[in-house]
C-alpha cells in the first residue's frame, strides 16, 4: 500500500500485459486542519483582498522611462500619462513593468527551487522527510497557507512547483500586448506573483534544509547555530582558495564533501559571495563568507580565488572576463548561466583540470554537482602554485601613475550609480592623501561602470582597492550561520508581546547591497533596533554586510546580541530563499498564538498580520528583480517594507494618505462597527533618502491598530526618540498614533500632553491627566480589527 | 542636448530645459504657490541651509525631506518634515490641501536631494501632476531631465561657481 500511495506505474501479477499508472494520490484523512476558502488560489481568487490593499495603499508610479518599446507599434511616448498605440496608459504600463519585474524575481526563486528538488531527489531520493525537529511542528506555513497541503517529504513539493509554474505562465501571459489594461489589475497580478515568490522561497529552503540537514530545531540549530568568519580579511590566501558565487548550493556542498572525504578541509579554503556563501556555511563548517554581492568585482579583482565556481543569480554577467583578468579558472554549474563555455560534464575530471590549469580554456560547464566538487578542488590545488607569483594588487608605482593620470573630466562620476566624486579623491591622492579614495571603497557598489568611461583608461576599481587595501585586509567580521525556521516554541513565547506591541516590532533587513552610502548603514539599522528590543531577522546580503562592522568592544551585532526570536535578538535566517521563514514567523503568530486556521486561508491570515503583527521589512540596498518580488510578497501578506533611495527605481510604491480619512476605516470584528483608525501602518512600500530618515520610518511602520496602550506607548517611545535622535525634531504625525493618555510614553507624558494641547489643540484634563478631545479614536482593549466583513462575529 | 548627471538617465522626448538663475528666479517670483523641497545634501555645507532659509524668509514654504530638517532645527527654524515619497504622493493629487490647508502648489523647487531619488519623484510629477500642470525646478548642481527647469551639471571642482549661481538666484527672486 505504501508504494501505491506514492503513485507510479504498477504491474498486476497474472496480467502480464496490463500496467496501471497512478498519478498523485490524495491522502485520506488529511484532517490536520479544515480546508480554508482559497487553496491554491488562481489569478482572480484573492483579487478582492488585493483591491482592499490597493484602495488604502494606492500604487504610486515614478517612471524610469517615459516610453514603451515592447512591440513594433512603438516606441510610444507615454509621458503625461498618455496612451501608447496599443491603448495602454503610462500608469498601466508601469504596473505591467512591475509585474514583469516580479515575474523575473519569482521565476528565479521558483526555478532555483525546482532545480534543487531535482538535484536532491537524484542524490537522496524522493522520500527525504521534512522533519525539522521537536520545536517545529508547523514546518511549512506558506505551503499550508497557500496550497492547503502539509508536506511530508521533499517529493510533496513536486505539486507545489506544478502549481507555482502554472500560475507564473498565466501571469506572464497577462504581460503580452493586448491583454491587461488596468494598473490596479496589473498590481493585483504582481501581488499574486509576490505571493508565489514567497512560496517558491519556502519550498526551496525546506528542500535544502531537509536534504542536507541544515540547521532547524535539531541539536545545535536555532539560536545555537555556530558563528562563521565574514570578510575578505578572513580568507587565508596562503592556502588554495575556491570561491563560490550565487544562490544554488549543491555544487558548493559537493566541494565541501570532497574536501572532507579527501582530508583536504584544512588545506583548502572554501569561501563564498552572496547567498551561496550563506548556504555553504549551513552545510560545511569550515566555509567562510568572503563578501556580499556589492564586493563581488573587488573580491574577484583582488585575485584571491584559485578557482571560481558559479551557480545561479547575482553573478556578474562579465564573470568570465573578470576571471580571465586574474587567471582564475571559472567553473559554471547551472544551465541558466552558461557564459558561452563548453559543457564538459561528461569528460574525465582530470582532463578538465588539466585544461583549466594550463589555461587551454578559461572555464568549463559542469552540470553534475558531484563532479564539480572533484574538479574544483583539484584545480585549486594546482592553480595555487601557479598563481602565487602573480601580483594582482596594483604596485605603489602603478597606483601613483594612475592617480596622476586623472584629468578630472568627471565622466566616472556621471557613470557612477552613487555619483561618487572619484576625480576629487584621485586629486587628493596625488598630494599623498589617499584617505578619500580609500573611503570610496565601502560607498562604491562595485559595478565598474566608471572604468568604461575613463578617458585615461584608469582601472578605477583597482585604484580604489589599492587605496583601501590595508583596511580590506582587516575586514574580519563574525556572523551566525543561517538558522532557517523560527521555532514554534519561540512563537509561543513572543506571539502575545508582538501582537500586544510590548515587543515593538520585528525588523527584517534583507536583500542586496545597492546601498546609497555603504555597508555601515546595514549595521546601524540592526544595532539601533536590536538595542531597542525589537527582534531583528536578517537574510541575504544585508545579513553579511551588517557583520562587517564592530562596536567599541570589537563585537559585531551577532556577537553582541542573542540569536533567539525574542526581544533584542539578531538572527541570521539564511539566504534569500530563507527569508520565507520571516513570512512564516508572522503566519505562525496567527496560527500558533491566535489559533487561526492556516490551511488554504491566505486572505484571513494576511488580514490578521496587517492589523496585528508589527513587522517591517528593510531592503536598504534592494537591487534585483527578486527584491521586487520579495517585497511584493511581503506586502500581500500585510507586511510593509522600507527601501533605500535606489528603491525608487522600481518605479512603484504603495503609499497611504493619512489625510484621506475614508482610507482608514476598519471593521471591529466583534460587533461589525466600522471605525476610523490611525494610519497603521501608513505605507506598504516606501523609500527613504538616508538611513537617518529610515530609522524613524521603520519604527513608524510597526504601529498596528491592535496595539495595546502599553504596546503603543513603547512603540511611540521609539518612534519619537529615533526621530529626535536622527532628525532632531518630533515626528510631525506622532499625535495621530495617540488614542488615550496611557498610549503616551510614561517618562515624557506631561511634556507630550502639553504638546498635544499647544500644537494640536487637543483638550486635556490636567487634573486626571486624561485626553478629553483630539484623537482619531479612543482606545478600546476589546477592539478586534479586520478588513474582512466575513469575519464579523455578530453583525449589527 | 544637456547630459543628465546620471548619464543614462534619458527619460524620453519630454526633457527639462537648462535655465539660468535669473530665469529660475523669475519663475519663482511669478509662482502663485511655490514650495521648496530640501534634501539631505544641503547638510554638506551650512551655506546651502542658509540659502534655503533665505528663501523661507521670502515666503517660500519648505518641506524638509531626508534628514535635512536637522539643518533648520539647529538654526532655530521650524519647518515641516516630510518623507519625499509620501510628499510626492500628495503633490500628484490636485485635491491635496497642502501643508497649510490652502491647497496644492503650482511650482515645486528641489534642492539638495539625492540625485536619483529626486529624478524619480520629478518623473512622477512630470507624468501625473498634469491637470493642473505642476511646474518643477531643480536648483541642484545636477542637470535633471525630469524637471521642467534645471541648473546644469556643475563639475566637482567648481563649487564656488555653484554657490554664486545660488546667490544670483536669490537676488533675482522678487516676492
Amino acid at each position: 500500500m505504501d508504494s501505491l500511495k506514492k503513485g507510479g506505474l504498477f504491474s498486476i501479477v497474472g496480467l502480464e500485459n496490463v500496467q496501471i499508472r497512478i498519478g498523485s494520490v490524495e491522502e485520506e484523512g488529511e484532517d490536520w486542519e479544515p480546508l480554508g476558502p482559497h487553496p491554491m488560489p488562481g489569478i482572480i481568487t484573492l483579487r478582492d483582498w488585493d483591491f482592499k490593499l490597493l484602495k488604502r495603499y494606492k500604487p504610486f508610479y515614478a517612471p524610469f522611462c517615459d516610453m514603451c518599446c515592447l512591440c513594433t507599434y512603438g516606441k510610444c511616448d507615454l509621458s503625461g500619462n498618455k496612451k501608447g498605440a496599443c491603448g495602454i496608459r503610462m500608469d498601466a504600463q508601469h504596473g505591467r513593468i512591475v509585474l514583469l519585474a516580479c515575474l523575473v524575481g519569482c521565476s528565479a526563486h521558483c526555478g532555483h527551487g525546482r532545480h534543487l528538488l531535482h538535484d536532491m531527489i537524484r542524490k537522496f531520493g524522493p522520500d527525504v522527510p521534512i522533519d525539522f525537529g521537536p520545536e517545529v511542528n508547523v514546518e511549512a506555513p506558506l505551503t499550508r497557507l497557500i496550497c492547503g497541503i502539509k508536506p511530508r517529504t521533499i517529493a510533496d513539493y513536486e505539486r507545489v512547483f506544478d502549481y507555482i509554474e502554472e500560475q507564473i505562465v498565466q501571469l506572464a501571459d497577462a504581460l503580452h500586448t493586448g491583454q491587461e489594461g488596468s494598473y490596479l489589475d496589473f498590481e493585483s497580478k504582481a501581488l499574486h506573483m509576490g505571493m508565489l515568490d514567497s512560496l517558491s522561497k519556502e519550498a526551496a529552503d525546506i528542500i535544502q534544509i531537509a536534504a542536507y540537514g541544515m540547521p532547524s530545531s535539531h541539536e545545535g540549530g536555532g539560536p545555537d547555530v555556530p558563528m562563521v568568519d565574514v570578510g575578505i580579511g578572513t580568507i587565508d590566501t596562503d592556502k588554495p582558495v575556491i570561491l563560490v558565487i550565487g544562490h544554488n548550493v549543491p555544487p558548493a556542498a559537493e566541494i565541501g564533501d570532497y574536501l572532507i572525504d579527501s582530508g583536504l578541509d584544512d588545506v583548502v579554503e572554501l569561501a563564498g559571495i552572496c547567498c551561496t556563501a550563506l548556504d555553504t556555511t549551513r552545510v560545511y563548517k569550515k566555509a567562510k563568507v568572503a563578501s556580499a554581492l556589492g564586493r563581488q568585482l573587488r573580491v574577484l579583482r583582488a585575485g584571491i580565488a584559485d578557482v571560481v565556481v558559479v551557480d545561479e543569480q547575482c553573478i556578474r554577467a562579465d564573470i568570465l572576463e573578470q576571471c580571465q583578468r586574474v587567471h582564475s579558472p571559472l567553473i559554471v554549474t547551472n544551465d541558466k548561466a552558461l557564459h558561452g563555455l563548453v559543457d564538459r560534464t561528461d569528460d574525465a575530471p582530470d582532463r578538465i583540470v588539466d585544461d583549466l590549469v594550463n589555461e587551454r580554456v578559461p572555464g568549463v560547464v559542469i552540470l553534475d554537482p558531484e563532479r564539480v566538487g572533484e574538479v574544483a578542488v583539484k584545480t585549486a590545488l594546482q592553480m595555487d602554485k601557479k598563481r602565487r607569483k602573480l601580483k594582482l594588487i596594483l604596485s605603489d608605482e602603478e597606483f601613483k601613475y594612475y592617480v596622476n593620470s586623472c584629468i578630472l573630466c568627471g565622466n566616472c562620476t556621471l557613470a557612477c550609480p552613487n555619483g561618487l566624486r572619484i576625480g576629487e579623491a584621485n586629486q587628493s591622492a596625488t598630494t599623498g592623501n589617499i584617505k578619500p579614495l580609500a573611503d570610496l571603497f565601502d560607498k562604491c557598489v562595485g559595478c565598474g561602470r566608471c572604468e568604461q568611461v575613463c578617458k585615461r583608461h584608469i582601472p578605477i576599481v583597482d585604484v580604489i582597492t589599492k587605496a583601501a587595501y590595508p583596511q580590506l585586509k582587516e575586514e574580519k567580521g563574525r556572523m551566525r550561520i543561517g538558522r532557517g525556521p523560527i521555532w514554534d516554541s519561540e512563537i509561543r513565547e513572543v506571539g502575545a508581546p508582538i501582537v500586544l506591541g510590548t515587543i515593538p516590532g520585528v525588523i527584517a533587513p534583507i536583500g542586496c547591497g545597492n546601498y546609497p552610502n555603504g555597508t555601515k548603514d546595514a549595521w546601524l539599522i540592526v544595532k539601533e533596533f536590536a538595542e531597542r528590543n525589537y527582534i531583528v531577522t536578517l537574510t541575504g546580503c544585508m545579513a553579511i554586510d551588517a557583520a562587517l562592522w564592530k562596536d567599541e568592544e570589537g563585537k559585531t551585532v551577532y556577537e553582541q546580541h542573542h540569536g533567539r526570536f525574542d526581544a533584542g535578538g539578531v538572527l541570521n535566517i539564511g539566504s534569500c530563499v530563507s527569508n520565507a521563514h520571516i513570512h512564516d514567523a508572522a503566519i505562525k503568530i496567527a496560527s500558533i498564538f491566535a489559533r487561526r486556521s492556516l490551511r488554504g486561508n491566505y486572505e484571513e491570515i494576511a488580514d490578521y498580520i496587517l492589523c496585528r503583527v508589527g513587522a517591517c521589512g528593510v531592503a536598504w540596498g534592494a537591487m534585483s528583480q527578486k527584491a521586487a518580488s520579495i517585497a511584493t510578497g511581503f506586502n500581500r501578506l500585510g507586511v510593509p517594507a522600507v527601501v533605500g533611495p535606489h528603491g525608487t527605481k522600481y518605479r512603484r510604491a504603495f503609499l497611504g494618505r493619512p489625510d484621506l480619512k475614508d482610507d482608514w476605516r476598519i471593521i471591529d470584528a466583534s460587533n461589525g462597527e466600522e471605525i476610523y483608525v490611525e494610519p497603521a501602518p501608513q505605507d506598504l512600500l516606501v523609500a527613504c533618502e538616508t538611513v537617518e530618515e529610515a530609522l524613524p520610518m521603520i519604527a513608524k511602520l510597526c504601529f498596528r491598530p491592535s496595539d495595546t496602550d502599553r504596546g503603543r506607548s513603547i512603540k511611540l517611545t521609539h518612534y519619537i526618540d529615533l526621530s529626535l535622535k536622527y532628525l532632531k525634531a518630533y515626528p510631525p504625525d506622532w499625535h495621530l498614533f495617540v488614542r488615550t493618555a496611557t498610549d503616551l510614553p510614561v517618562a515624557t507624558k506631561n511634556e507630550l500632553l502639553k504638546k498635544l494641547e499647544d500644537d494640536h489643540g487637543w483638550k486635556i484634563d490636567w487634573k486626571s491627566k486624561k485626553i478629553l478631545e483630539g484623537p482619531i479614536r479612543g482606545y478600546d482593549p476589546s477592539f478586534n480589527p479586520t478588513n474582512l466583513k466575513r469575519l464579523i462575529r455578530v453583525k449589527k | 542636448m544637456e547630459t543628465a548627471f546620471d548619464v543614462a538617465n534619458i527619460p524620453g522626448p519630454d526633457t527639462g530645459e537648462v535655465v539660468s538663475p535669473e530665469v529660475a528666479g523669475s519663475y519663482i517670483s511669478n509662482a502663485r504657490r511655490p514650495l521648496l523641497i530640501t534634501g539631505s545634501e544641503i547638510l554638506r555645507d551650512g551655506f546651502f541651509v542658509e540659502i534655503a532659509i533665505e528663501m523661507l524668509n521670502m515666503g517660500i514654504p519648505i518641506a524638509a525631506t531626508g534628514h535635512s530638517i536637522k539643518g533648520f532645527v539647529e538654526r532655530g527654524y521650524n519647518v515641516n518634515y516630510y518623507n519625499l515619497h509620501e510628499l510626492t504622493n500628495c503633490l500628484r493629487d490636485p485635491e491635496w490641501k497642502g501643508m497649510d490647508g490652502a491647497g496644492n502648489y503650482d511650482l515645486v523647487i528641489i534642492f539638495g536631494i539625492t540625485y536619483y531619488y529626486a529624478s524619480q519623484m520629478l518623473s512622477c510629477i512630470k507624468n501625473f501632476a498634469i491637470e493642473p500642470l505642476m511646474r518643477t525646478l531643480s536648483i541642484d548642481r545636477y542637470y535633471h531631465p525630469n524637471a521642467r527647469m534645471s541648473f546644469t551639471n556643475i563639475p566637482p571642482g567648481r563649487e564656488d561657481e555653484y554657490k554664486s549661481l545660488l546667490k544670483r538666484l536669490l537676488d533675482s527672486i522678487k516676492r
